[in-house]
């Protein structure tokens, strides 16, 4: 299956780079470097493995699905703190300013965050031709995530490095036969 | 002139960029979650531009944008989309239906400022703003017209006005009338051959003195393309033939931010008249509700405490209009006011039909509802 997968792993590594630069650079106006990529269910990850963030801060989750010739599903991971750091960088607000008003405002940055970065991403795919459309923003918040798929064509896990502190993109993707 | 953009995205982290983005303007930025909240803030506040997400839960941005566009009353509101979908299929989708331009997210703050400025009269805050002009004070408009029965169409149209038409048949006479003086509004007719309308358009823009000067494309109703070339080049208005008298007033009064309070309210006698015309249009409703607070509140300070809404001259009571109203009495009971309604026999019996307003008692003249208190 993966041998077949009408997109390489070269490819899309440069997906997952561009789409988080272009979204760093243009909006938070710092840089995110990959520091590693594994293959889920490869020989040196298997699936329910735990996610490659040193932190022992409660993790927040925002996720983005796109549906076409290629489905699937972008998860981005990141602790708490680092979470709050990008909202007070994307709204120009302090941390208390962001803390008094709870959860909502970081759940929703993030969330915006995570759709600017697969809205990217969905672009280059349908640039090489691969037309889909994408779904609204959610956000989960937890200690422990363990992600297993019933069907996956390919699945990726990028680790970036930003400002001293790292977060995760999780690409799941699948070719759909009936498209 | 204070513009108001409205933007419409279910992403909260968005409209408050908007809204920082645009802080250093003299702009109002009011906000929508989704399409449906969208249209019905696009039909209150009658924004200068709509900034317009794609995907949305309730209704997502190309409903709306549909929506909006087969709406007499606000299709001429013009729309940036502003979305992380760009693709190709998107792009042909909503340009379909009528965008002014598309912005993909990741943006720059630079780059949204940019193309709304593109499209409205973008001031920075603090920059002194012209005197705020009344209904009775005289204004120069220039119409840039080759065809002279125009010009005396639109003298003739604004006759009942203290506005004084001056009309020019080509773009340098145009140029030469701005150098002597700055009109208070300019009507450029688009069919002038070789696209002179805009490239005038763009000297007046480029000049430090006449940047700010609404300026209107006149065209007829049908030449579709020369309309859309003017939009693309900048023209935010444009006022089809055969005129609309009644509407060019309105958008000339709303696009010289003219106080245009004293065509519905009046005082004297310990009283003050509302006084609502013929046509009640959604424009109409949302003008005397925009003076409606400021000019109770004067009414107040000015010792007044009867309110008289004359409906005698409307054609006919709409739904818009039993709101108006209801939101005067609120109002009027909420400053320990009180008011009373006169209106025809057609009035009294249309607002029998609207539950809210069933139980109205009219008067047949303003005199015998002064005489009521």
């Amino acid at each position: 299956m993966q041998q077949t997968f009408p997109i390489t792993d070269t490819e899309l590594e440069a997906l997952a780079t561009h789409a988080v630069g272009s979204v760093y650079s243009t909006m938070l106006e710092t840089d995110a470097t990959l520091v590693s990529t594994m293959e889920v269910g490869g020989s040196d990850c298997e699936e329910g493995s735990a996610l490659p963030i040193d932190t022992d801060q409660t993790l927040i989750a925002g996720t983005v699905g796109f549906i076409g010739r290629l489905s699937g599903v972008i998860y981005i991971f990141m602790d708490l703190p680092l979470a709050l750091k990008i909202t007070c960088r994307l709204l120009d607000l302090k941390t208390q300013e962001i803390e008094a008003e709870g959860h909502e405002t970081v759940n929703d940055a993030i969330g915006e965050l995570t759709n600017m970065i697969v809205g990217a991403f969905k672009n280059d795919l349908s640039n090489k031709g691969y037309e889909c459309r994408m779904t609204i923003p959610s956000i989960l918040r937890g200690s422990s995530f363990s992600i297993e798929p019933a069907e996956v064509g390919l699945r990726r896990v990028f680790k970036f490095d930003c400002d001293g502190s790292s977060f995760v993109i999780d690409i799941l993707m699948k070719e759909e036969t009936q498209f | 002139m204070r513009v108001k953009i409205l933007t419409v995205d279910d992403s909260k982290t968005v409209r408050i960029i908007v809204k920082k983005s645009f802080k250093s303007f003299d702009c109002d930025v009011v906000e929508a979650q989704n399409g449906v909240e969208g249209l019905a803030m696009a039909a209150k506040e009658n924004p200068d531009i709509v900034l317009l997400d794609i995907t949305m839960p309730v209704m997502d941005g190309v409903e709306m944008l549909t929506k909006l566009k087969s709406d007499p009353e606000l299709k001429s509101i013009p729309v940036i989309m502003l979305t992380a979908e760009a693709g190709r299929e998107n792009v042909m989708k909503i340009a379909k239906v009528g965008v002014r331009d598309y912005i993909v997210k990741p943006f720059k703050e630079d780059v949204l400022i940019d193309k709304v400025s593109r499209v409205i009269d973008l001031r920075p805050a603090g920059e002194s703003a012209p005197a705020q002009k009344n209904i009775d004070d005289p204004m120069d408009i220039l119409v840039v017209e080759d065809q002279p029965a125009i010009i005396e169409q639109i003298k003739s149209g604004f006759g009942h006005t203290p506005w004084e038409v001056h009309g020019v048949a080509s773009t340098g006479e145009a140029i030469d009338f701005c150098q002597r003086k700055v009109p208070d509004c300019i009507l450029i007719s688009l069919s002038i051959p070789d696209d002179a309308a805009i490239t005038l358009f763009r000297i007046i823009r480029s000049n430090a003195k006449t940047k700010y000067v609404p300026l209107f494309g006149l065209s007829v109703k049908t030449a579709l393309e020369e309309q859309q070339r003017a939009q693309q080049a900048g023209f935010s208005t444009i006022i089809t033939k055969p005129i609309d008298f009644g509407d060019l007033e309105s958008k000339i009064g709303k696009a010289v931010n003219l106080d245009t309070s004293g065509k519905y309210f009046a005082m004297d006698d310990g009283f003050m008249t509302v006084k609502l015309p013929t046509a009640c249009n959604p424009a109409v409703v949302n003008e005397v509700s925009t003076y409606l607070k400021t000019k109770t509140s004067e009414a107040v300070g000015a010792g007044i405490s009867n309110v008289i809404f004359d409906t005698q001259a409307v054609e006919s009571l709409n739904m818009e209009v039993v709101k108006l109203m209801l939101q005067s009495m609120k109002l009027c009971r909420d400053l320990s006011l009180k008011y009373a309604l006169a209106g025809t026999t057609k009035i009294v019996s249309e607002s029998k039909k609207f539950e809210e307003s069933k139980d109205w008692n009219f008067c047949d003249s303003v005199d015998a509802a002064k005489g009521s208190f």
